[in-house]
């Protein structure tokens, strides 16, 4: 089975390849070793290796046999802790094979409500003799306590620019290609230290033309940043409320892009438009307002219309 | 016998005020044939929609199989009472027409595939099948509206109702002033149902009908039309009205509430009235938040306030405008592409656990780079 989306196939099939984050990798490694293993927590920006490392950890100790051992659950898909909650109990009904426990992997855990993280605590604690659990999150803040103090919190840091020139080299080689060194450090700067964007761009670009630039990247990059939204807060800003409304529309209800996703991305564009800086720090105050307002539990699409309505009001 | 019987038409060309409806049934029927569409009637009560139906059988000796979907609470059950009677030949050979009233009452959640069931026995008939519904824009209707002939039933007209109370007076010999016959006319909005029955118990064991009469009878309680309550909320400035407009619509509130959103931007036109309007409604939106996820139903108030009351006093002044209200965007679109989101979930599904991350992460970190296509399709082989 060849993987072709090079994420896939250049993901590490063991501790030894996971780029950086020594001082995890070391104490994993030692995990390995004595065949015992915590629950974990993996905190850490996207795109460090938290979920790399998860399925090396599990390659390592599994061997081959690591997928009938090994569970991977998005928080974020589940719809609902119990249906996490019953995938787990399904997996854990079934004895490890050939090892004395099993893994969980947790995705994304902060996804989950606090309710939900409550539930999942009991989860845990039901099925400890037989499965080890390792959650992932972004922001460690964002799991409750009780749950922390269950785990061994790991944390991964951004990586650096050598980081990245290391794996993105692999896959140069691996891939024959003919990259610029400028268009190598372009790739970093917009990637921000996160290996699987700066994969995805080298990937995309990869297929524009023989030889990679540094112009070839930033055209794969501007195309691929999310353009109805920039439209979306400039025709808002134009005081076309209706314009606006009908681009998020299109986003939310056509596309489904999830609400807190596309403020995400209003407020890393925030400093893309050509308005006054006093605006926009007060947009991003507005703009915070309604990201808590959704996370209060209130329905995006119109707490997004009640944003861009403020907007209007910035013309 | 109750007037509403005796008087209601025996023929086609009877019915009264509906001439366009008529028109559209009569060629429906006459092409009808097994396998063709269904006709569905729209309309407000009392407008002649079952009407139409049984002049249509009396006067072409047809037996009427009726049904009121309200009272089969699922459409398996429909399906059966259905299904035994078109296997039956009728007894003196007549030919048959099913008659299902009230399609929007049938419960929406209890039968998953509801409308399919219903669409089934369309497809299959070997009789007409005649439909009727009170609210066109309702969405269970949707996916039927597909297997149908629309034809939508409007109100009475005024001067049409009064010539055919007249007319019923005549018969009945019932002396009757056209002041007293346009005040029934006027508080039947349109119902002529209504309205011969207010005539038949104002005439119960009298010769003569007086003005003071007209005290006995009671105020209906009106299924308003949710347009009706949208312009009360835009161009009243009372809060109080704005909230009482919206009691007799048989929306839920929290669909009511979409088709407030939908229509500000049509009505509103200052960028802080705009502002201000969407501002309540986030605020509505919160205590909506707050009910589902604290179970309490005591927020209910605040929400449906904040939503009537607080959009109407957002203007500074009434718009003396015609605003023509749209159908909310939200409850159009959610429906037309389910279908398409969950056939897109499904891939996102499969695909996160080929790339090791969730559904929403692979629309913002992939999806930017590689379309849906190339990702699950042949091109990308995982």
């Amino acid at each position: 089975m060849e993987y072709q989306i090079w994420t896939e196939k250049y993901r590490p099939q063991s501790l030894n390849e996971i780029i950086n984050q020594k001082h995890v990798v070391e104490r994993l490694k030692a995990f390995v070793e004595k065949k015992t293993v915590p629950h974990m927590l993996f905190a850490g920006p996207p795109g460090t290796g938290k979920t790399a490392s998860a399925i090396a950890i599990a390659k390592d100790l599994f061997g081959k046999n690591w997928h009938d051992n090994f569970q991977e659950t998005n928080a974020s898909d589940a719809r609902g802790i119990d249906v996490v909650r019953t995938r787990i109990k399904e997996f854990a009904r079934i004895k490890p094979f050939d090892t004395p426990f099993k893994i969980v992997f947790l995705d994304e855990s902060d996804a989950l409500t606090s309710p939900a993280q409550h539930a999942l605590r009991r989860t845990i604690e039901k099925h400890s003799t037989v499965c080890r659990f390792i959650l992932s999150c972004n922001y460690s803040s964002k799991i409750i306590s009780p749950l922390q103090s269950r785990c061994v919190v790991f944390r991964f840091t951004n990586l650096s620019k050598e980081d990245v020139f290391a794996y993105l080299d692999k896959i140069i080689k691996g891939e024959k290609l003919n990259v610029d060194k400028s268009a190598l450090e372009s790739i970093y700067e917009l990637s921000e230290g996160d290996l699987r964007k700066a994969t995805n761009i080298l990937q995309t670009a990869s297929s524009v033309g023989d030889k990679i630039t540094d112009d070839i990247i930033y055209e794969v990059a501007s195309q691929a940043k999310p353009k109805d939204v920039l439209e979306m807060m400039n025709f808002a800003l134009q005081g076309e409320f209706k314009a606006a409304r009908k681009k998020l529309h299109d986003m939310v209800i056509k596309q489904g892009l999830a609400g807190q996703d596309i403020i995400k991305a209003c407020h890393s564009q925030i400093f893309d438009l050509n308005i006054p800086d006093e605006k926009k720090i007060q947009m991003i105050n507005q703009i915070g307002e309604y990201d808590f307002r959704i996370s209060e539990g209130g329905d995006p699409l119109i707490q997004l219309e009640a944003m861009l309505s403020q907007f209007i009001l910035n013309k | 016998m109750i007037w509403t019987k005796k008087y209601s038409p025996k023929k086609v060309s009877e019915v009264v005020g509906q001439n366009k409806p008529v028109e559209q049934f009569t060629l429906w029927y006459q092409n009808w044939k097994p396998g063709k569409k269904a006709a569905l009637f729209t309309g407000p009560p009392g407008v002649g929609k079952t009407c139409l139906a049984e002049a249509l059988a009396t006067e072409n000796n047809l037996e009427v199989i009726e049904l009121n979907a309200s009272d089969y609470r699922t459409s398996l059950q429909i399906k059966e009472v259905i299904g035994q009677s078109m296997k039956q030949r009728s007894l003196f050979k007549r030919g048959k027409i099913f008659l299902i009233d009230e399609i929007d009452g049938i419960s929406g959640r209890e039968d998953r595939g509801g409308p399919g069931e219903i669409i089934k026995i369309i497809e299959e008939s070997k009789f007409p099948i005649i439909l009727t519904a009170n609210d066109k824009w309702n969405i269970k209707l949707s996916k039927l509206k597909t297997h149908c002939q629309l034809i939508d039933f409007g109100k009475i007209n005024f001067w049409g109702m009064i010539k055919r109370l007249e007319e019923i007076c005549q018969r009945e010999n019932v002396k009757c002033s056209k002041d007293i016959l346009k005040q029934l006319a006027k508080r039947s909005e349109g119902d002529l149902r209504s309205a011969i029955n207010d005539l038949d118990t104002l005439s119960k064991g009298k010769s003569e009908i007086l003005i003071k009469d007209m005290e006995s009878l009671g105020n209906r309680e009106r299924d308003e039309n949710v347009f009706d309550s949208l312009k009360i909320i835009f161009k009243t400035s009372s809060p109080v009205a704005a909230r009482m407009s919206i009691k007799n619509v048989s929306k839920p509130p929290d669909e009511i509430f979409w088709w407030i959103e939908q229509n500000i931007a049509n009505e509103y036109e200052k960028p802080e009235e705009i502002a201000k309007a969407y501002e309540m409604l986030s605020r509505a939106d919160i205590f909506r938040g707050r009910i589902s996820i604290m179970q309490d139903w005591t927020f209910l108030k605040y929400m449906i306030d904040l939503m009537t009351g607080g959009v109407a006093i957002s203007k500074k002044e009434m718009y003396k405008k015609f605003s023509k209200y749209e159908y909310p965007d939200r409850i159009k679109y959610f429906g037309m592409t389910k279908f398409k989101r969950a056939k897109e979930k499904q891939q996102l599904l499969k695909l996160s656990e080929e790339l090791h991350c969730s559904a929403r992460k692979i629309r913002t970190e992939f999806l930017p780079y590689f379309s849906l296509e190339k990702l699950s399709g042949n091109e990308f082989k995982i």
